[in-house]
């Protein structure tokens, strides 16, 4: 036995938790972006694991439509950040208030 | 007779549909004529139903309009001798009366919507007459007030003639009032609002709840035909066209407050004080506006006043037990009343719109055919021998002194004071108008087309002979209307009186009105007698007479004013102080918490993250909190 | 405890001690760092968990092209400086993270299957592969044509130079 299946979703989950307060606390948005990533493979984890458990490969190849879509999400966002800090000088995500109430 | 009933009432109500739709795009000859044909269409067909239906009472169901559990209205017809009488006497002067308006109305632009309010009044007016059930002759009852509003404020751009509708209309209101909790009782006594039904079963009423749908329906009549307390409308009211003011102020919409107490008779008969107290307000009223009509200047306020005087005397009879004197009072009192109103509106328009008599004078010279109509008009309103108004008035005052209660012999001397005061103006208008010697006021008459002449003579012949339906057999006559009547229930045929009394009244009654002729001969007529000097032009209008005994001017500060100074309080305290300041105030409450929830939108990105990761977690939580408590 | 627990434990708690110095790192070329080095860890555990594909695609996607842009972008743009830290703004968001910790562990520990145990098993490549064309092919062509559409787009937001902030204000 490698683990229990707890034991795999408890650290996907730690993973995913501390990815989201990555997203939340930061404020620069290449770490947004990180933290979303890290999300993003808290998730892969836990779909791993699963495929394990039940001897099934969806979970993997879920993973590899994760990772794809990781890819995509990376490339455009990196290019936003590109865009948004030509035209601000800022990565900082506090310096986009235009929505502002 | 289904057919027949249904056109007499359809015809008039396509006529007003087709003003209010067409009138105005088409021309103004097919809108005058579509306005005639259908009234006369209406006439033709009252008259086959009044041939056909002889004698007879029978309901006819047209359609259930509302029915709910038991409460069922039935746009029902009652017809029986009093109901085609009636909407033979309505269709025959409103078919005068609209021709008569064609001349009269000439020069008005606004002819089609005239056209459509008349139409539409006669409509409401039949169903009044024919109504089975109350609520649908209520229909009827606020059609006709409604026609009367549009009508007297029909130039509307006159702030005193809109304002005199406005009164019309709330006054009456006051009536339609006591009208409506009278169909309320009788729903609760009768479960039915059926007017056969009502009258079949006003037997087993106690006395106390008899005398108060008597009273209530008083009351509504009250307010229809501008009795005591509620006359003050009625002169007011002649701010309309002349034409409106001969048919609805005169012929017919005032007298449907008799008609409904004629109607519900068994239901007011059971009362012996509700009988009275018709009677007294009658008798009141008419001795009231007879005095006032001898003070007013202006000839279509006599008229009006003459009006609510006459109504009055239908009231005394009515109140005396006598429907058919009553209704033959009404009849001719249509044609007379409705034959002098058209006389006065040839006069005025005549006079470039001079209403004020003492400006007149000498008109017999310039209008010889509308002073002999006049005069047709004037001798049957006064009640000479041996006309027709003559004979009515004998038979109400009959009916008046054939009463046992011993409070009717004193309605008895109001009565025979106001035949007395009745001929009195109706003489003054008359010498004043046609004999007396010219007024310098009087210049450039304009002739009057042969459109409004032309139908008061069938009217003015109807006015000299209607009293002969009613003509006792004492003097030879057939009695033929109270035998016409005698199926009508609660009619009685012969007044029980001995042949001495009424020969006495007869003659009592006649010298009274000649006297009157006398006397206004004396003081208003062409040559002056004992060094009386007539009336002049110049002289100011006032005087408790022409301020019809100050009754007006009562209510404006006893009950107007003091509404007015209340409304203002309403207005500025209780409303703008505090109704709303308090919405105000309620409403800034919203923008301060507004911005207390301003901040959640900082426009920043990271902000928008938290919450998601809150919302998140909040629905973790939630699924544990949920979980362990097991729901 | 097997040899194979021993290895899970250690890398797990390699991922989230690694994870946990990205995130906080202040400097974000130290962040990239350690997170390529949680993707290292990641890829082992994949590898552990009988996923040899996914092991070799993390570290090629992940931890070589991913983080590799990602570095690019922070030498070419900022040079790895993000200024001072605020430590405020960690107190909500790591109070949630607790919040959320605590939640998801009981929900875990209360489930009767939790422990199960993960018996140590392999996908050869060659069957993962078969499996994924044979039932997978169409969403493959779709994330394909995802991927594809992502090219386009920050090839447009690359080319594109856009308005400033100060342009945007004045125009509104």
């Amino acid at each position: 036995m490698i683990a229990t299946m707890n034991e795999v979703l408890i650290l996907s989950g730690l993973v995913f938790i501390l990815g989201a307060v990555c997203a939340a606390a930061r404020r620069n948005l290449i770490m947004i972006l990180v933290g979303v990533e890290i999300m993003l493979n808290a998730a892969g984890i836990a779909l791993v694991g699963a495929s394990l458990r039940w001897a099934v490969l969806d979970g993997q190849v879920f993973v590899i439509f994760i990772m794809a879509f990781a890819a995509a999400e990376v490339s455009v966002g990196l290019a936003l950040i590109v865009f948004s800090q030509r035209r601000t000088k800022s990565v900082n995500a506090d310096s986009f208030s235009l929505l502002r109430g | 007779m289904k057919a027949i009933l249904a056109l007499i009432l359809l015809l008039p109500l396509c006529g007003a549909l087709f003003q209010a739709l067409l009138g105005r795009a088409a021309s103004r000859r097919p809108a005058e004529i579509a306005a005639c044909a259908a009234i006369a269409g209406s006439f033709v067909c009252a008259l086959a139903a009044f041939i056909l239906g002889w004698e007879q009472s029978f309901t006819l169901e047209f359609f259930r309009w509302i029915a709910v559990d038991n409460f069922v209205i039935a746009a029902d017809v009652f017809f029986n001798p009093l109901s085609s009488l009636m909407a033979l006497m309505v269709t025959f002067v409103s078919g005068l009366i609209h021709v008569y308006s064609v001349g009269y109305m000439r020069e008005d632009p606004d002819y089609s919507r005239y056209f459509c309010y008349l139409n539409l009044f006669v409509f409401s007016m039949l169903v009044i007459a024919f109504a089975d059930n109350v609520v649908f002759l209520f229909v009827g009852w606020e059609g006709v007030g409604f026609c009367s509003y549009a009508l007297i404020g029909f130039w509307y751009s006159d702030e005193e003639k809109a304002s005199a509708g406005k009164k019309a209309f709330l006054l009456t209101r006051i009536g339609d009032v006591g009208f409506g909790v009278a169909i309320g009782l009788f729903f609760v006594q009768f479960s039915s609002t059926s007017i056969t039904v009502i009258n079949a079963n006003a037997g087993q009423l106690t006395a106390a709840m008899a005398t108060a749908m008597g009273l209530l329906l008083l009351w509504s009549a009250v307010g229809k035909s501008a009795q005591l307390p509620l006359t003050v409308w009625l002169p007011d009211a002649m701010a309309g066209p002349t034409p409106v003011s001969a048919l609805i102020h005169a012929a017919t919409m005032v007298t449907a407050g008799v008609y409904l107490l004629m109607r519900l008779y068994p239901v007011v008969a059971l009362s012996p004080d509700a009988m009275t107290a018709v009677a007294a307000v009658g008798v009141v009223t008419a001795l009231y506006a007879a005095l006032s009509a001898l003070g007013q200047r202006d000839i279509k306020k006599v008229l009006a006043y003459s009006t609510i005087s006459q109504l009055g005397y239908m009231f005394l009879a009515l109140g005396a037990g006598d429907i058919s004197g009553s209704m033959g009072f009404l009849l001719s009192h249509a044609f007379y009343k409705s034959l002098l109103f058209l006389c006065a509106g040839c006069v005025i328009q005549a006079l470039h719109e001079q209403g004020d008599i003492y400006a007149m004078g000498g008109l017999r010279r310039f209008m010889p055919g509308v002073f002999w109509l006049f005069l047709a008009g004037a001798v049957s309103l006064a009640a000479l021998p041996p006309f027709g108004g003559f004979l009515n008035k004998d038979r109400v005052l009959a009916a008046v002194f054939g009463n046992p209660d011993p409070v009717f012999r004193v309605f008895f001397i109001g009565a025979l004071a106001a035949t007395f005061l009745t001929s009195l103006y109706a003489f003054r208008l008359f010498f004043c108008v046609f004999l007396r010697p010219q007024a310098e006021t009087v210049h450039d008459v304009r002739p009057v087309p042969g459109i409004m002449t032309g139908p008061l003579w069938p009217l003015a012949l109807l006015a000299l002979s209607a009293g002969f339906l009613n003509f006792a057999p004492e003097w030879g006559g057939g009695a033929w209307l109270p035998r016409f009547l005698e199926t009508v229930q609660g009619s009685v045929a012969h007044i029980g009186i001995p042949r001495e009394s009424e020969r006495m009244i007869a003659a009592v009654d006649a010298l009274l009105a000649l006297t009157a002729v006398l006397l206004a001969f004396v003081l208003y007529g062409p040559v002056r007698l004992f060094g009386v000097r007539g009336p002049d032009a110049r002289q100011p209008a006032r005087g408790g007479l022409f301020s019809a005994l100050y009754l007006d001017s009562f209510y404006r500060s006893f009950i107007a004013r003091p509404f007015e100074v209340l409304a203002n309080i309403l207005w500025h305290v209780a409303d703008e102080k505090g109704v709303d300041r308090g919405i105000i105030r309620s409403a800034e409450i919203f923008p301060n918490l507004a911005a207390g929830i301003r901040f959640w939108t900082t426009g920043k990105l990271s902000t928008y993250l938290g919450m998601l990761f809150l919302g998140f977690v909040a629905l973790l939580v939630g699924l544990t909190v949920t979980f362990y408590l097991g729901l | 405890m097997t040899a194979l627990r021993m290895v899970f434990y250690l890398l797990a708690i390699l991922i989230v001690a690694s994870t946990a110095m990205a995130i906080t790192r202040k400097n974000l070329v130290h962040a990239v760092l350690y997170l390529v080095q949680s993707f290292f860890a990641t890829a082992a555990l994949f590898y552990l968990l009988g996923a040899p594909v996914l092991a070799a695609l993390e570290i090629i996607i992940y931890a070589g092209a991913i983080m590799v842009l990602f570095l690019f972008i922070i030498m070419t743009l900022i040079g790895g400086y993000t200024g001072s830290r605020n430590h405020r703004q960690w107190i909500f968001p790591s109070l949630l993270g607790l919040a959320s910790i605590v939640s998801a562990g009981v929900l875990l520990f209360s489930s009767p299957a939790s422990e199960t145990g993960l018996i140590a098993a392999t996908a050869s490549p060659a069957s993962f592969g078969r499996y994924l064309f044979d039932k997978y092919w169409l969403p493959i062509e779709i994330v394909s044509l995802l991927l594809f559409v992502a090219l386009v787009g920050a090839l447009y937001l690359g080319t594109h130079k856009g308005k400033s902030v100060a342009q945007i204000e004045v125009e509104q």
